[in-house]
């Protein structure tokens, strides 16, 4: 399974560096290191006083938690059959020797390192150019780390649960962006367990919390009750693995019909 | 010779509409040709028993195992899809030993099974271009090779011809008869009746998802007795040919082709036909130009059967 799992990543990590669409999401990505270009200029003409780390977690909770790694999540993810749907290329698949949970969990990993190259590429280069300074530390670039590892398992988890709804459903998008744009932006806010269905909860539970100090975005993380460490990367660990599981699952025993 | 395909029953309904219908059959080495309408089942036939679709009733065995999810059935198989599918960002070489590496083969091994495939389907040249860049005949090709660069035992080719021009068409029916010659398996799907006759006699009819007939064109004809034979003899004395014939009861129609000097029988009993028409060329000796069937082909076959 392992060796087959890997002739699936190796074949569409190749495909997926060619693809425009690749090219597309890596562009949008590169959006955070032009914003951060052009507040670091601001500050350096004196027209933002916020501090580095301050506008970089602000950054980290609006661009790339709420925004990217859902966008990635959602279109990557969703896709891992749909793409071969409306392409038709899924008979080129489904004929070969290789088991259909591989298949999936190939295309998960190949997508999942392609978006990862995206995020790290631009959480490291915008946390660079917002924070390097003559005071700039060593501690810093562990700081950029952690938040980029909490950030990884976010994007997992997203293809994850997308990858599942891509494989159940044959027009997965507006679901998906409902969930990942409604539901997920919604429900983090609700007091009480509730808050604890979205993935989102988890991840800034990870987070170093905000105190009045946090800036403008403060506000994003009113009403968090978050959960233990330990817990929240427990159940982030339990998400990638529940919805692969359900996606090889159905993907293993489902027949799929192109549109005619 | 025993089946490599064995199909048992097999049905399969797209909700309320009818794919195929109880097809029985057992397909063995050499070439096996569908023929059928678009829509007759052909596609799906072939989906099933490459384990791209489930019956909803039957089964279906390759070398006598299931083939729904069966991998190293898979490793034996080369399946041509109908629709004109790729991964448009790859070249043709790209394309190749990508799917190639889906069989475990190493780096060097894909390139020469690659190279290979394209060499056999004449597409060397191009290897490097884009899939996109490809006209509709290259595009085939390219199918075509996908199904052939592993070796399989049994190709499905579903309508292999289409969008060929008639070099083309004429390269890939020698590829799939080295194939049969090989003693592999082909079973190829064609909805245009001379290309089917240009690969294989073997023809199975589909129409309705029912088959409608299978076996040696000539063997299929020879079942149609109640639609009468043609045979088109061309003579310089081709009225007197027809008043010789007129007499015999098993002609039961005769029709004049004069400006082309020839005359068209309608026969039940062929062979009584030719015996007695061997006899008028030696007795009173009649010079025959020419003796063609002009209804025995498969379009012909066809037609009759599905009471066109």
């Amino acid at each position: 399974m392992k060796e087959e799992i890997l002739r699936v990543f190796s074949f569409y990590f190749f495909l997926g560096r060619k693809s425009g669409r690749t090219r597309t999401f890596f562009l949008l990505s590169s959006m955070a290191v032009l914003m951060a270009l052009v507040i670091r200029t601001y500050r350096l003409a004196g027209h933002w006083t916020e501090d580095g780390q301050v506008i970089f977690q602000n950054f980290l909770m609006v661009f790339f938690l709420q925004f990217l790694i859902v966008l990635l999540g959602l279109f990557y993810g969703s896709s891992i059959v749909v793409e071969e749907l409306d392409n038709r290329t899924l008979p080129y698949l489904t004929s070969r020797p290789v088991r259909r949970a591989a298949i999936i969990l190939g295309k998960y990993l190949a997508y999942l390192s392609l978006t990862t190259v995206m995020l790290v590429f631009a959480v490291f280069l915008s946390y660079l150019i917002l924070n390097l300074d003559a005071e700039f530390q060593a501690k810093d670039l562990l700081t950029v780390l952690r938040y980029s590892v909490i950030l990884w398992l976010g994007l997992a988890a997203y293809l994850s649960f997308f990858s599942f709804l891509g494989t159940w459903l044959k027009k997965p998008i507006l679901v998906g962006l409902a969930f990942g744009f409604g539901w997920e932006s919604v429900i983090q806010y609700f007091p009480g367990t509730t808050q604890k269905l979205s993935v989102a909860h988890y991840l800034k539970s990870l987070l170093p919390q905000y105190t009045s100090s946090s800036g403008k975005l403060g506000f994003l993380f009113i009403r968090l009750e978050p959960t233990g460490p330990a817990l929240a990367l427990a159940i982030l660990a339990g998400i990638i693995l529940v919805f692969l599981v359900l996606a090889c699952l159905l993907f293993t025993y489902k027949e799929y019909l192109f549109e005619d | 010779m025993s089946a490599v395909i064995e199909a048992r029953n097999l049905s399969r309904w797209y909700g309320n509409v009818l794919g195929i219908s109880e097809i029985t059959l057992d397909i063995e080495p050499g070439i096996t040709a569908l023929l059928g309408p678009n829509g007759a089942g052909k596609s799906t036939f072939m989906k099933i028993i490459t384990g791209q679709l489930k019956a909803n009733i039957g089964q279906v065995r390759i070398f006598g195992q299931p083939v729904w999810n069966n991998r190293h059935i898979f490793r034996r198989l080369g399946f041509c899809p109908e629709s004109d599918a790729f991964y448009e960002e790859l070249n043709g070489l790209e394309f190749l030993t990508g799917l190639l590496s889906l069989y475990g083969y190493d780096r060097k091994e894909c390139l020469d099974r690659a190279n290979r495939a394209l060499e056999l389907v004449e597409l060397k040249d191009v290897s490097r271009r884009p899939i996109r860049s490809y006209s509709r005949g290259m595009r085939q090709r390219i199918k075509i090779a996908q199904t052939i660069a592993h070796d399989p035992e049994i190709l499905i080719l579903d309508e292999p011809l289409s969008g060929l021009d008639p070099l083309g068409k004429r390269r890939i029916i020698r590829l799939i008869r080295e194939f049969r010659d090989a003693g592999k398996t082909v079973v190829v799907s064609s909805h245009v009746l001379p290309e089917v006759e240009a690969l294989t006699s073997e023809i199975i009819l589909i129409h309705n998802g029912k088959i409608l007939a299978r076996g040696d064109i000539h063997f299929i004809r020879e079942l149609l007795d109640s639609h009468p034979h043609m045979i088109r003899v061309k003579s310089p004395q081709y009225r007197e040919l027809a008043r010789l014939l007129a007499a015999e009861e098993y002609v039961l129609n005769i029709t004049f082709e004069p400006e082309a000097s020839a005359v068209v029988f309608e026969t039940h009993h062929r062979d009584r036909f030719f015996n007695r028409l061997n006899e008028l060329v030696l007795d009173p000796g009649l010079d025959l130009e020419e003796i063609t069937s002009p209804d025995d082909n498969l379009q012909a076959v066809f037609d009759y059967l599905v009471g066109r």
